[in-house]
């Protein structure tokens, strides 16, 4: 069973920072179960720069605040699902462990900085909270730290701005402080959703590059959202391309844009503006992301794909791996390449079957 | 700019919205039917004492001739800002209008002071307990009551309560409670709520100074006396800061800053205490602010129904007996109130919320 490729890089000896197993959060309404992260699992190690693309709506945010711990209610993480973080299991958390481990251990950065700094209190206030929840500073040594953070940070004559309010940063600055705040917890752990929309592209690029000299300074492992090739293509190690819910592909980031086996992927990368400069018109992927309410029985990704053929409508793809290595993997009824339609088919039906006898996370 | 200027500038602003105010006033009653020697003297005056009423009035030269309406408004406001208020013409005859508001100020400051405080007391806890606690049985029980007190009408409320609470009433009981107390007219106990201690007994001047020490008995039976009506007259307020408090603390609540103070591992404790509790104060702060108007509106009608001899019912007295001067200077001092409440609002905002700058622009 050493195909699955949920299993950790045999590569790589150390342990990894978080091991997300089978995670299924859903949406209780009034009518139907919605099935927002519907069983993913991958992991992150120290260093690392893991980051997972996909459509608006395809479950990307809420993976990020399934392992925060920051599902609200009526949302809820079903009992089969693992997130553990350094070891620890915090699907079984209650409140008062999730807050030891926000911050210090996970840190998160939101998509619009113009939102996520709180408008009345100083930028410096906000930054020594951290410092003294997470690292017990506190003073004349805060202040300093923070002036240091804000440095790292890149952002000019510290010392008078840690004494102004949010509204007097400008975006790309004000996702500096959140940055920087977030390192003033020292996370091992840095979650980034989407950090870089609500900026114009120069300072995205800015911001990717400080996160990446951040990562190389602190060993930081880093989940990086966003529905930007682009920006996965320059910051990312490895990519998981999200649609309803599911991770539809795994792979190392250049494996990914030079050899994409998923039709979603294919469709992502061609929607790329500029990639098919001959071509007059950008090519779309047709419809929307359906809403998943109900058990994946079949591929969700059927009703849109350029290739689907009538067992994408019964049978649930199961991830296949594509490389030697396992690194690369695609859950379509496609792969395995090697086989005819019909073995392709029934491979997937009888893996299928086995991973409803065997709980995730225990293959051998 | 700093504060201070930014108060003298605000004060300053006042001035325009005062001239407004006190030339509308005095249109009103000008321009109006009112006759001034009718209302004094009555329909049977005998002309030469009515021509002498008219110059002492100054609206007649002694020559006989009429005083241009212009200087009548120009002397008016001249009387005001000096605080010449002239004498009652109707209300109690040849008194000063000084005197007459002094008279009738500390009932309606007492009746005033507890509206405020059990509004505030109750609405702003409620409010923000219901905020917190959004959805559950406790949230839709407060927020229910909050639109209960918010849509009894003043004039309702005060009529059932005066109703069930007087002589033969359902609740006439409360009167017996505790202490003998009546719930209309004026409390007599407002004349012995302080002692004062003589700071300097015999010294010229100084011996004016006095410390107040409150006498509680007195205290107690002033309050259980004025307490229906400052209920009634708390009321709408109380319902509108529980509804504004609720909606504040969720809209924080819900706000991406909040997710961004969790995500670094703040306490829920310090995240209401901190992050939600000062944002949610800004949208309140106008709705605590603006009781005001809804007190001098609200005492004219409350003080009338439970008979309190205060500025709300001198003012409707006044207006009945066409007594301008009264008139005139209990809406200079409305305004001029009004003008320092929502002054002090801009102040306090300044302190809340650091988006609003004291520079005229951002540069």
């Amino acid at each position: 069973m050493n195909s699955t490729l949920n299993d950790a890089n045999p590569d790589s000896s150390t342990e990894p920072v978080l091991s997300v197993r089978n995670l299924q959060t859903v949406f209780r309404t009034d009518r139907e179960l919605i099935r927002a992260v519907d069983g993913i699992s991958f992991d992150i190690s120290k260093g690392e720069t893991l980051g997972i693309v996909g459509e608006s709506g395809s479950g990307k945010s809420v993976t990020a605040r399934s392992i925060m711990g920051l599902v609200d209610s009526p949302g809820e993480i079903l009992p089969k699902s693992s997130i553990k973080f350094n070891g620890e299991e915090l699907t079984e958390y209650t409140d008062a462990e999730y807050q030891q481990i926000r911050g210090s251990g996970i840190g998160m950065v939101f998509q619009d900085p113009l939102k996520s700094l709180n408008p009345v209190y100083t930028v410096g206030n906000q930054i020594k909270e951290a410092l003294r929840i997470n690292r017990g500073i506190s003073g004349q040594e805060a202040t300093d730290k923070a002036i240091e953070l804000l440095e790292d940070v890149a952002i000019p004559d510290p010392a008078r701005r840690l004494k102004e309010y949010p509204h007097e940063f400008s975006g790309g600055m004000r996702q500096r402080a959140v940055i920087a705040m977030m390192l003033a917890c020292d996370p091992d752990l840095l979650i980034c959703d989407e950090p870089t929309t609500a900026l114009d592209v120069t300072i995205q690029a800015q911001i990717i590059e400080l996160l990446q000299d951040l990562q190389e300074e602190r060993d930081l492992a880093i989940l990086f959202i966003t529905h930007d090739m682009g920006v996965i293509a320059e910051i990312s190690d490895r990519v998981n391309v999200m649609y309803a819910g599911e991770f539809v592909e795994k792979a190392p980031v250049t494996e990914l844009f030079e050899n994409p086996k998923h039709p979603y992927t294919e469709g992502l990368l061609d929607a790329i503006p500029g990639t098919n400069a001959e071509k007059e018109r950008l090519n779309t992927i047709e419809g929307d992301v359906p809403t998943p309410n109900e058990q994946a029985t079949y591929c969700r990704f059927a009703p849109r794909c350029p290739k689907a053929f009538e067992d994408c409508e019964q049978v649930h793809p199961v991830h296949v791996p594509i490389s030697e290595d396992g690194e690369h993997s695609a859950a379509c009824l496609l792969y395995p390449e090697d086989r005819s339609t019909e073995e392709a088919v029934e491979y997937h039906r009888e893996r299928g079957r086995e991973a409803e006898d065997v709980p995730e996370g225990d293959h051998a | 700019m700093n504060r201070f200027i930014y108060l003298l500038k605000r004060l300053l602003l006042g001035i325009p919205v005062l001239l407004f105010g006190l030339t509308v006033t005095f249109l009103v009653l000008y321009l109006g039917p009112i006759d001034p020697v009718l209302a004094i003297l009555g329909r049977d005056a005998n002309p030469a004492a009515a021509r002498q009423l008219e110059i002492a009035l100054g609206i007649r030269y002694s020559d006989g001739s009429m005083v241009p309406l212009w200087i009548q408004y120009k002397n008016f406001l001249v009387d005001m800002v000096t605080f010449n208020f002239g004498t009652s013409w109707g209300v109690a005859r040849n008194q000063p209008v000084m005197d007459l508001i002094i008279g009738r100020l500390p009932a309606t400051l007492w009746l005033g002071f507890w509206s405020v405080v059990i509004a505030l007391g109750f609405g702003v806890p409620i409010g923000l307990y219901a905020g917190l606690n959004s959805n559950t049985w406790g949230d839709y029980f407060a927020s229910f009551g909050g639109i209960v007190w918010r849509a009894m009408p003043n004039f309702w409320l005060a009529v059932m309560l005066a109703g069930v609470l007087s002589a033969g009433g359902i609740l006439s009981g409360y009167r017996d409670f505790l202490i003998k107390t009546d719930v209309i007219g004026t409390p007599d106990e407002l004349q012995y709520l302080f002692s004062g201690i003589d700071v300097f007994p015999g010294i010229p001047i100084l011996e004016y100074l006095w410390i107040p020490i409150p006498n509680l008995m007195p205290m107690a039976a002033a309050f259980k006396w004025i307490l229906p009506a400052a209920l009634v007259l708390g009321s709408a307020s109380m319902g509108n800061e529980v509804r504004i408090g609720r909606t504040a603390v969720l809209e924080s609540l819900n706000s991406e800053y909040i997710d961004t103070a969790k995500a670094k591992g703040v306490s829920t404790r310090r995240i209401i205490t901190k992050h939600v509790g000062r944002n949610a104060v800004i949208p309140l702060l106008p709705v605590i602010m603006g009781e005001f108007y809804l007190l001098i509106g609200g005492s004219v009608l409350v003080e009338s129904v439970f008979s309190i001899n205060g500025l709300g019912n001198l003012f409707l007295r006044a207006a009945f007996a066409a007594d301008i001067p009264v008139l005139m200077s209990l809406t200079f001092i409305f305004i001029v109130i009004q003008i320092l409440f929502n002054t002090t609002q801009d102040i306090l905002y300044t302190y809340i919320d650091p988006r609003i700058t004291l520079a005229d622009n951002n540069e």
